[in-house]
């Protein structure tokens, strides 16, 4: 019923009001006591409060009523034509003494349908404002999700997300992503006793063997192994197993065939279902995230262990390598006496032999040497002497170190250089290595009466045509670069094979090159000393015409 | 005739240089870790000193350093055998004071060149 307080101490007025609205069915007080009146509206608010106007120190009436009566209607009566302003802003409407019984009427009824359309839209207002509310919740707990690879601490922010939008009495999560056993983490209100917890352990295995129906759990848990952790928020007072007669909600951590776990959160109030999208939806979102980070995690292992072996491999190699490098100088120090002839004649055939064992010991003791330097450069461990360095310095000593050696097979080593090149920032014995191991290969590879060119040239890296081989490995920045090209009439590499040149061991696949000798890890050691020069190496050949490489190194090195 | 100390742990090793060396008429000394080298060193002060870096209880490092930091032993050359393993390039920057250092494997008659160098 529509209730209805008149204040005012004319008894005219009170006996008239009380009769028209008494017969309209409203619910009807009138009073003009202060003290009355304060007890009145805050024991319950009428919806319409009359004010009669010639009451004695209304504004203060009017400031209380109103502090009291929010969404009270106030209308006032006006007794005589004088207003006090003060008044106005207090009230929703005025009534003349003079006024018929219907026009008072209508005059209320038009201002409660006012009040209620009013409440209707703070209502609805509430809703929008919850529901934004809600979103807001989701939206930073998605944003949290985003931020992170770390799989504990995405469980931990869809509890708190769950928290923030639903404002749940307990949750309990079973994780088996927070630490390396499954968890029960436990958010609560109030306290938990070791019954209740032990109850609450027993419920969520249940429901966690629920989920998987016929099929087997993928974890057997069991409730004594099971782990809590437990957060509380008021740990003063406590929770009794009538807890369990909340309103609850529960759903699966799950993404195709991954299980992260299962969550059951309970209120004690009840659900709405605008309630259960927001907790279905949290629980779905965490999943993509978690799935992310088990991969993240995996990927990080992988690399471990690869970063691991590669570690041990460079090591076992640089191990092996110098318990080889002693026994292989005892002996060569052999041969080397027995074909100094210190300890007697030698015969030609056996002179024959003792070349064939001290060759076959240089060509040891070069594999081990390349051996140690790629696992050293691999392992970062190479020391490079970086000083300006002239290359056509290097290519002149190159060529001095192996004219005799081209020359005895009938080949013309010759050499091009451009004049006046800048210095280049280079470890020069690193470089005279990458241009033995190519004129080396270059000697092999050559038959008899052929030439065997080096040149050099400085030119910008727009100028330098890289065949569609080396299209992708090879990146050089834009500026200026000392080329140098060793050009042979050799028995070339066939197109199928060239991108594989610079992989180690690569020349063991073929016999052909296996018969000239030789590691496989010379053109390997070369790139990677190049890649230390900021430079680059790579090769245009042609199978039974011959083959050219090129290396470049940038003029100033960055 | 000049005295040359040869320290190696590697026996093998110690003889080659051994037998190349007397042929090209040296007097040597052979000490097989690096306590003896040390001590054959200030006994019988040789005119030169091959010696290898890595060796049991003292390593070859270390014994040229108390060697070249004393002024008595300091004009004494010392040629370094080194096999280039990981753990001598731990001891990659240490002071050492050597004069020569040589990679194994060796070429013998290198070895026997550059000992006449510095006795000349």
């Amino acid at each position: 019923m529509i209730r209805i307080l008149l204040l005012s101490e004319n008894n005219n007025i009170i006996e008239k009001f009380g009769g028209i609205l008494q017969k309209n069915t409203y619910d009807f007080s009138a009073m003009s006591d202060y003290n009355l009146v304060y007890d009145f509206i805050s024991a319950e608010a009428p919806d319409i409060i009359i004010i009669d106007n010639n009451l004695k120190h209304i504004d203060i009436l009017n400031k209380k009523i109103k502090s009291l009566c929010e969404n009270t209607i106030i209308i006032f009566l006006l007794s005589s034509d004088k207003i006090d302003k003060s008044i106005i802003k207090y009230a929703n409407a005025f009534l003349p003494k003079e006024l018929t019984d219907d026009l008072i009427i209508s005059t209320i009824n038009v201002n409660l349908r006012m009040k209620n359309s009013l409440e209707m839209l703070s209502n609805s207002n509430k809703d929008l404002a919850d529901s934004l509310y809600r979103l807001n919740a989701l939206y930073s707990t998605s944003s949290q999700f985003a931020g992170t690879l770390d799989k504990s601490k995405l469980i931990q922010y869809m509890i708190e997300g769950m928290d923030k939008a639903l404002s749940f009495s307990l949750t309990c999560t079973l994780s088996f992503c927070t630490e390396n056993v499954p968890v029960l983490i436990l958010n609560s209100l109030y306290e938990l006793s070791d019954e209740l917890i032990t109850a609450i352990k027993l419920r969520t295995i249940l429901n966690y063997n629920s989920i998987f129906k016929d099929n087997k759990p993928p974890i057997k848990l069991d409730i004594d192994k099971l782990k809590v952790i437990k957060h509380i928020k008021y740990p003063a007072n406590r929770f009794t197993f009538t807890l369990f007669q909340y309103d609850n909600m529960f759903a699966p951590i799950s993404l195709g065939e991954n299980f992260f776990g299962c969550i059951e959160i309970f209120k004690e109030s009840s659900f709405t279902p605008e309630d259960a999208t927001c907790f279905q939806t949290i629980a779905q979102q965490v999943t993509l995230p978690l799935k992310s980070a088990t991969l993240y995690q995996e990927i990080i292992e992988t690399n471990a262990k690869l970063a691991k072996l590669e570690r041990l491999k460079s090591e076992f190699i640089s191990i092996v390598s110098h318990e080889l490098r002693t026994p292989l100088t005892s002996i060569k120090n052999s041969l080397d006496i027995l074909m100094s002839g210190r300890c007697g004649e030698i015969s030609q055939s056996a002179d024959k032999f003792l070349s064939m064992a001290m060759r076959n010991v240089q060509r040891l003791s070069g594999i081990i040497n390349d051996l140690l330097d790629l696992s050293k450069i691999e392992a970062g461990k190479m020391v490079f002497n970086f000083a300006p360095t002239n290359i056509n310095t290097v290519i002149s000593y190159v060529k001095t170190a192996l004219s005799e050696v081209a020359k005895s097979k009938g080949l013309n080593l010759i050499t091009q250089e451009a004049e006046n090149l800048p210095d280049i920032t280079a470890d020069s014995q690193r470089l005279e290595q990458v241009l033995t191991n190519l004129v080396s290969n270059a000697i092999k590879f050559t038959p008899e009466n052929k030439t065997i060119t080096i040149s050099s040239e400085f030119i910008n890296s727009k100028n330098i045509e890289i065949n569609e081989n080396f299209k992708n490995s090879v990146k050089l920045k834009n500026g200026d670069y000392i080329l140098v090209c060793v050009k042979d009439e050799g028995i070339g590499i066939a197109e199928k094979d060239l991108i594989h040149a610079f992989d180690k061991f690569a020349q063991i696949e073929n016999s052909l090159s296996r018969k000239a000798g030789g590691t496989g890890l010379g053109l390997p050691i070369a790139k990677q000393l190049l890649d230390a020069h900021n430079g680059a190496i790579w090769c245009d050949s042609e199978l039974n015409k011959g083959s050219k490489f090129y290396f470049a190194i940038p003029v100033s090195l960055n | 005739m000049k005295k040359i100390l040869i320290v190696d742990d590697e026996q093998d090793i110690v003889e080659s240089l051994k037998f190349v060396l007397e042929t090209a008429d040296f007097t040597c000394y052979c000490a097989y870790n690096g306590e003896d080298g040390l001590r054959l060193a200030k006994e019988i002060m040789p005119d030169l000193i091959i010696l290898d870096v890595m060796m049991p209880k003292i390593n070859g490092y270390k014994i040229s350093r108390l060697l070249k930091y004393d002024a008595k032993y300091k004009n004494i050359p010392i040629l370094m055998v080194t096999a280039r393993s990981q753990e001598e390039d731990k001891l990659i920057g240490e002071e050492t004071g050597a004069d020569e250092y040589i990679t194994k494997p060796f070429d013998l008659n290198e070895v026997v060149k550059k000992v006449e160098e510095y006795l000349k």
